[in-house]
């Protein structure tokens, strides 16, 4: 148990959390902007394994990083688009297009993964290339911070940088003033002149760039392959951590840290032969807990807004 | 008999052009994956690929129906089984998500509920005593309770706290899935296998199989008729016309002193024992012992199957048929050529999105509306319905 617990405490266990939490954080992130505009991304899981996917493939036949990074965020945004166009011009419900998307990322990546390599496993064949680790210069030498701040992932500091120009973006600027207004109400803001549907499309574009960003940290960040369904299911937890978030984009990344740290366990307490799956739980269970709360302390404002006779349906 | 009505006839032929949709596309993927690497000539080239794709295609398409020997066609029995064993989750997940969007309820938590419904189910089969042929039917109550506990914390939060129930049953399976893999880890694994499986399931608690040798079992009649009960319910009892005019307008429901909270409490419930049998059925009928690791994604397709069949239980039967059809073609097709099975996702995704798309083919509903209008102007006797 002893053993257990210095694992636990250890720096290396620190890391490891910031290292697990990214891809989370980044499509926590992306969950938030596209919720705020009042069209939830559920397609966050397959737009990460695409963007994954291609990252993947594209940067094994042009060994080239940046044309990896390039396509890999295009494909994101592609995704985004066509949930857009389904959702937005051709009335499709939101949700069921998002379903059928992670249906096609699930299936269509193996089948093409297969289809490219003749395997239907992992990438493993194709030569992928790796997004660095940065080393920031004096930090990196102090003792204990040294370790906090330095050797990180190049996406891992860009998501870090993220949760704060997307917290800005949604409260200091017009766009994200336009995106809150459209998610609280369509029609109030239609009466101003602001366009819903491209209000809505930029939300999902921007939550389908930040969830390909994830994606690419996982196929292209610490290892150098694809496998089948690699997300896990980690697009679902993202909206899970946004929801444990709320609106604002600092609570979203705290949320996203909360996972990050149970998933962390787990793979300590897998090593040590201990049951992780409880604590992987509990994550789960705090945001219902947290929902809960949340809920109650709105509805003697919901019952208001009833007898006023207006309204107000949210999905 | 209805007469059908334009909206029906329109959405019968939005589906079946959302089908026809599909299967090119598939047909066309298939094409360029055949195309060979080296070909003589670009004509030889193109030859070859429909070549091999027709022939790809004609195990897809007939696959789970008829089999090749030395060139003679005839049935196959083992595609035919495999088909009826994996239609049978698909139709109870269907049922489950049904009765949920009657009601507008957005319920995704089928997967964690047909999860923790089979965790519960494997203790039953494995401990209960085993008194014969009412081992499976304690065993099926078993996990259409587990199921229905599970429901029951989206549906309180959703009917006291107005929580939506679409995170909350997310997270619920999730729940189900660590918890659920915990106590089969913890209590019930058979150590001498080499893999994370229960132990196996007493024989007494198994289903009775139709075909010993491909192991179809009797899961199919179950589901198929659970789907007629499902439908008794929701369109001929009182409790159903309830739910369902909860989803047509709710407001009005309670206007109508219909008390719609507890309504949507009581769908979410039944829904969720509905969907606890879903996994059970397959375990006890097929595998004979818990063997999933990871959630098996039938309450996902439940959604799909649902939404083709519009909520009705019984074109969930047909929606389900289908679906699993050219799962299992893929799967045959997969076999015979090197064209992986997955390729029928990128068919599913299709499918949902065009049949689902409001506006798909509206403009040409519009018309015939319009055109039937006129009919009407110029006849006025004429009973023409819209």
């Amino acid at each position: 148990m002893n053993d257990t617990l210095r694992g636990i405490l250890s720096w290396d266990f620190v890391a490891q959390i910031i290292r697990v939490t990214t891809p989370i954080m980044l499509s926590a992130l992306g969950a938030l902007v596209a919720s705020l505009a009042g069209t939830p991304n559920i397609a966050l899981e397959g737009t990460m394994l695409m963007s994954a996917f291609v990252g993947v493939i594209v940067s094994g036949f042009t060994a080239n990083l940046w044309v990896a990074l390039v396509a890999g965020i295009a494909t994101g945004v592609t995704m985004a688009l066509i949930l857009a166009y389904f959702s937005l011009k051709m009335k499709t419900d939101i949700i069921l297009a998002a379903i059928a998307l992670n249906i096609f990322a699930s299936g269509g990546t193996i089948f093409f993964l297969a289809t490219l390599t003749g395997d239907k496993g992992s990438s493993a064949s194709v030569h992928s290339l790796v997004f660095p680790n940065i080393h920031i210069p004096i930090i990196q030498d102090i003792p204990i911070l040294g370790k906090i701040l330095s050797g990180h992932h190049l996406i891992t500091y860009i998501a870090i940088i993220l949760i704060f120009v997307i917290g800005y973006m949604l409260y200091r600027t017009p766009l994200g003033l336009r995106i809150r207004a459209v998610g609280e109400n369509p029609h109030a803001a239609e009466s101003v002149g602001i366009s819903v549907h491209k209000t809505q499309t930029i939300a999902l574009v921007i939550s389908g760039a930040m969830a390909s960003l994830g994606g690419l940290f996982l196929s292209m960040g610490y290892v150098s392959w694809f496998s089948r369904d690699m997300t896990a299911g980690r697009g679902f937890i993202a909206l899970a951590a946004q929801a444990l978030g709320g609106a604002s984009a600092i609570g979203v990344a705290l949320g996203s840290f909360l996972f990050g740290f149970a998933e962390a366990l787990s793979y300590s307490l897998q090593f040590f032969h201990i049951p992780y799956e409880v604590t992987q739980s509990f994550p789960f269970l705090i945001t219902i807990g947290v929902l809960a709360v949340y809920a109650y302390l709105k509805l003697p404002h919901v019952r208001k807004r009833r007898t006023g006779g207006i309204n107000v349906s949210k999905r | 008999m209805k007469k059908m009505t334009v909206s029906n006839l329109f959405q019968f032929y939005r589906t079946a052009i959302a089908i026809g949709i599909a299967l090119l596309l598939g047909y066309i993927i298939i094409l360029f994956t055949r195309y060979p690497s080296d070909p003589a000539s670009f004509m030889e080239g193109m030859k070859t690929a429909f070549h091999e794709a027709n022939e790809a295609f004609q195990f897809f398409i007939l696959g789970p129906l008829v089999r090749w020997r030395r060139g003679v066609a005839e049935f196959n029995e083992s595609g035919f089984a495999q088909w009826m064993n994996e239609t049978t989750p698909l139709i109870i997940t269907g049922l489950a998500i049904s009765l949920v969007f009657s009601a507008k309820q957005f319920n995704i938590g089928a997967e964690g509920q047909l999860f923790i419904g089979a965790v519960a189910a494997t203790f039953a089969a494995v401990h209960f005593p085993q008194i014969p042929f009412l081992h499976p039917i304690v065993v099926i109550i078993v996990a259409m309770i587990a199921g229905a506990s599970w429901a029951v914390v989206p549906g309180i939060m959703k009917a006291k706290l107005h929580a939506s129930e679409l995170v909350t049953s997310l997270m619920m399976n999730y729940v189900a899935l660590f918890m659920g893999l915990f106590m089969i880890k913890t209590f019930i694994r058979d150590t001498t296998a080499g893999s994370l499986v229960s132990l196996p399931f007493a024989p007494t608690s198994r289903l009775i199989l139709i075909n010993e040798r491909y192991r179809l079992h009797i899961g199919i009649i179950i589901a198929v008729v659970s789907a007629f009960i499902v439908w008794w319910i929701l369109k001929r009892t009182t409790w159903g016309y309830r739910v369902r005019l909860v989803g047509d307008n709710e407001q009005f429901a309670q206007y109508s002193g219909i008390r719609t909270r507890n309504t949507i409490f009581q769908v979410q419930v039944v829904s969720g024992a509905v969907a606890g049998m879903a996994g059970t059925i397959e375990l006890i009928g097929y595998h004979g012992r818990f063997l999933w690791l990871f959630s098996p994604g039938y309450g996902w397709d439940g959604i799909i199957i649902a939404t083709l069949a519009r909520n009705n239980p019984l074109f969930v039967l047909l929606a389900a048929f289908f679906f699993s059809y050219i799962r299992v073609g893929a799967k045959i097709m997969g076999r015979n050529t090197d064209i992986p099975p997955e390729i029928v996702s990128i068919l599913q995704a299709a499918i949902i999105l065009l049949v689902t798309a409001e506006a798909f083919l509206s403009r040409w509903k519009q018309r015939s509306i319009e055109k039937n209008a006129r009919r009407m102007e110029d006849t006025p006797k004429a009973e023409v319905q819209l």
